[in-house]
């Protein structure tokens, strides 16, 4: 993957992009295994309602602290988690460098996740925004760190799949 | 019956509403399905459990630090906010106008110098005391209140209250036993235990809405018998088994409990074997997920449930509170309130939000949970002249030094039909 | 050298509630009728949004009519809940018939 230079706006927008929407497509397509590989090592990963980070508190729903976390989540979800099975659809919109700092970008995009029981119509799950800072590497964009900052007032149910 | 701490057995409210339902004839080792369903039972509950003599958990100190700041919750269904007066006393009122009946505060925390209701701007000071009334007398020389309106009777309600080592909790009865009383010594040491009176610091709230009766995770909490069989990353990594030194005591005549275990880390024994989905091959890159700092606990885990809708407890370095909110007869909510002490250094804290991975809706131990009472809503609402059969351990009430047992459960029944009238 | 802006005449502050509210300079303020002089302080009472000339006077205090907050109106203290804020208070000059108050700005 060639690296846009990081002048250009709108061509660096485009490649976030479809960086938002691999990751997408891996959670949607089921293919929790390779969702780690969008990290970097030191990475921070967090789900969080909109009610904590407003008011400063740092508790995450889910909160990886590390790329082995992010594997042992994966490890959780395969081999000792109950769930019903479930479709998951992410809808990002809204993709947005904040902030270019070295090779860091600061960026933020809205999500949308659909859910489809078997018994029920779609609805959806959680609904919020990304909060990221992405590094740039040789090998393409990573997440050094992401919140997602959910606006439910309460999760339904449960949340298995990461967000 | 067991224990003699049975404060909390006068509960049985004589309310209107008339139930012809029937509980099965072999008694608490039965749950009728229609417990879960029938909303004349649920609003009596609303009324005997959570406005009788019962004590509710509020919030915790360190919610409302300032003058003036306020937590909004609910006790059962009826909406409440605690708040932090000048004197600083943590105050429990009703969240509704004592005009029209307008909740008050719109929002889960906030704070204010007194309170308005934005319907006619009826204005209270942090006690509750009605202390102005727009055009009380009158406009133009035309209308106001009549001359006898008298504000003292006018104002929020405010409700008996205490502060138990930073934990604040409140009763909507005057007739209902001291704190103390009410909860019993073996509940009561657990909440010291995880509140010893040390300032508290909060990290952060986790709220789901779970599609079942709000007993479910009640009893869900009284089951430790699930808890390693459901949800085996407990015994894949160590965290707790079905052998551990444990204990499983049902005080309040049923109502609270108490249940404790010891963690001894991971092995293969005749326990493990019979769960199909023990794996001893997996092992966490991050250990230290399942790996508490050694603190005041020392590796024990569990807690107590204090009847009707909280629960106290601790898992690695991870301490919260659990309040139930019922929602209707098939939803609740399910708060989590993590916290930790003033005085702890970074890496505690680091190590309590890690920790947090265990519990809550995506909690390796947790998670489960919501989606199976979900299963159980939806099977026991097909069915609700079924019955649940709750005889693991035996048929008796007796405290239980082992963790393979729904005597938790039975003793909880055999308080609600004598509370219910039923 | 001072300049006073005239505001009202003696006879437009209501017989009823002893008060009238005029414009001065932008700021809405409340004129009191007491029994040996006219005082000024700001309209808006500070607890809500209110009318103090619409408010009771009574006794060289004037009650707020959305909360019933009082205070003394030759000092501008609040004197009960809710009210907790100092009125601003404005200086008064009466000659003939008229009511002037001082003026900030040229």
């Amino acid at each position: 993957m060639t690296l846009t230079d990081l002048s250009d706006a709108p061509a660096l927008r485009a490649q976030l992009r479809d960086f938002y929407d691999d990751y997408a497509f891996c959670l949607d397509e089921g293919r929790l295994e390779e969702w780690p590989d969008f990290f970097t090592e030191d990475c921070h990963y967090r789900v969080l309602s909109r009610e904590n980070h407003d008011a400063g508190l740092p508790l995450g729903l889910i909160y990886c602290m590390n790329k082995n976390m992010v594997r042992d989540r994966v490890t959780a979800l395969r081999e000792t988690t109950m769930f019903e099975p479930r479709s998951l659809r992410h809808f990002i919109s809204g993709v947005r460098v904040m902030e270019l700092q070295g090779d860091h970008i600061v960026s933020q995009a809205n999500f949308a996740v659909m859910e489809s029981l078997s018994d029920r119509e779609p609805s959806l799950n959680m609904v919020g925004r990304y909060l990221d800072v992405l590094r740039v590497t040789p090998d393409g964009l990573a997440i050094s760190r992401r919140d997602c900052v959910y606006d439910n007032y309460r999760v339904r149910t449960s949340l298995i799949v990461p967000i | 019956m067991t224990c003699s701490d049975s404060a909390v057995l006068d509960t049985a409210a004589t309310a209107p509403i008339h139930l012809e339902r029937r509980w099965p004839k072999e008694g608490y080792t039965r749950i009728p399905n229609w417990v879960y369903t029938d909303p004349a039972i649920f609003q009596k509950e609303m009324d005997v459990f959570f406005a009788g003599q019962t004590w509710n958990y509020v919030g915790l100190e360190c919610e409302v630090p300032e003058t003036g700041s306020y937590k909004r919750n609910w006790i059962g269904n009826r909406p409440v906010i605690m708040v932090r007066t000048e004197t600083g006393d943590v105050n429990v009122l009703e969240n509704r106008c004592a005009h029209r009946g307008a909740q008050i505060c719109w929002q889960n925390t906030g704070r204010v110098t007194d309170f308005t209701c934005p319907y006619h701007q009826w204005n209270y000071d942090l006690h509750g005391n009605l202390q102005g009334v727009p055009f009380r007398r009158g406009a133009m020389g035309k209308g106001g209140m009549p001359r006898d309106f008298d504000p003292k009777q006018n104002g929020i309600r405010k409700l008996r209250s205490v502060n138990r080592g930073g934990s604040i909790w409140a009763t909507f009865s005057e007739e209902a036993p001291s704190f103390e009383d009410y909860c019993g010594p073996e509940v009561l040491a657990e909440i010291d235990h995880m509140l010893p009176g040390k300032p508290l610091k909060l990290l952060g709230y986790s709220r789901q809405l779970i599609p079942s009766n709000w007993k479910m995770y009640l009893e869900n909490l009284k089951d430790p018998y699930h808890a390693t069989l459901l949800h085996t990353f407990y015994i894949t990594f160590g965290l707790w088994r079905a052998d551990s030194k444990s204990e499983c005591t049902p005080t309040g005549g049923g109502a609270h409990s108490v249940m404790v275990s010891h963690n001894e880390g991971k092995k293969k024994t005749e326990a493990t074997t019979e769960m199909s989905r023990f794996r001893d091959d997996l092992e966490l890159l991050d250990l230290e997920t399942v790996t508490p700092r050694a603190e005041f606990n020392r590796g024990r885990v569990g807690g107590a449930w204090v009847f009707p809708a909280a629960q106290f407890g601790i898992q690695a370095n991870s301490l919260k509170t659990r309040h139930v909110i019922p929602r209707s007869p098939t939803e609740h909510e399910l708060v989590f309130t993590y916290y930790g002490y003033e005085d702890d250094d970074e890496e505690m804290t680091r190590l309590r939000l890690k920790h947090a991975n265990l519990l809550g809706p995506a909690g390796f131990v947790s998670m489960d949970d919501s989606e199976m009472l979900n299963q159980v809503q939806i099977g026991v609402t097909g069915y609700p002249e079924a019955r649940g059969i709750v005889e693991m351990g035996g048929r008796d009430t007796e405290p239980a030094d082992y963790m393979v047992t729904e005597v938790l459960i039975r003793s909880f029944y055999d308080y609600y039909r004598k509370a219910m009238g039923l | 050298m001072d300049t006073w802006k005239p505001v009202a005449r003696i006879a437009d502050i209501s017989p009823d509630t002893g008060t009238l509210r005029v414009m001065h300079e932008g700021d809405a303020v409340c004129l009191y009728k007491l029994p040996d002089e006219i005082c000024a302080t700001q309209d808006r009472c500070p607890h809500g949004n209110a009318s103090l000339a619409e408010g009771y006077l009574e006794d060289g205090t004037i009650e707020c009519p959305l909360h019933q907050g009082v205070f003394d109106i030759r000092t501008g203290k609040p004197q009960c809940p809710p009210v907790t804020t100092d009125l601003r208070r404005y200086e008064v000059r009466v000659e003939a018939d008229t009511v002037y108050l001082k003026a900030q700005t040229p």
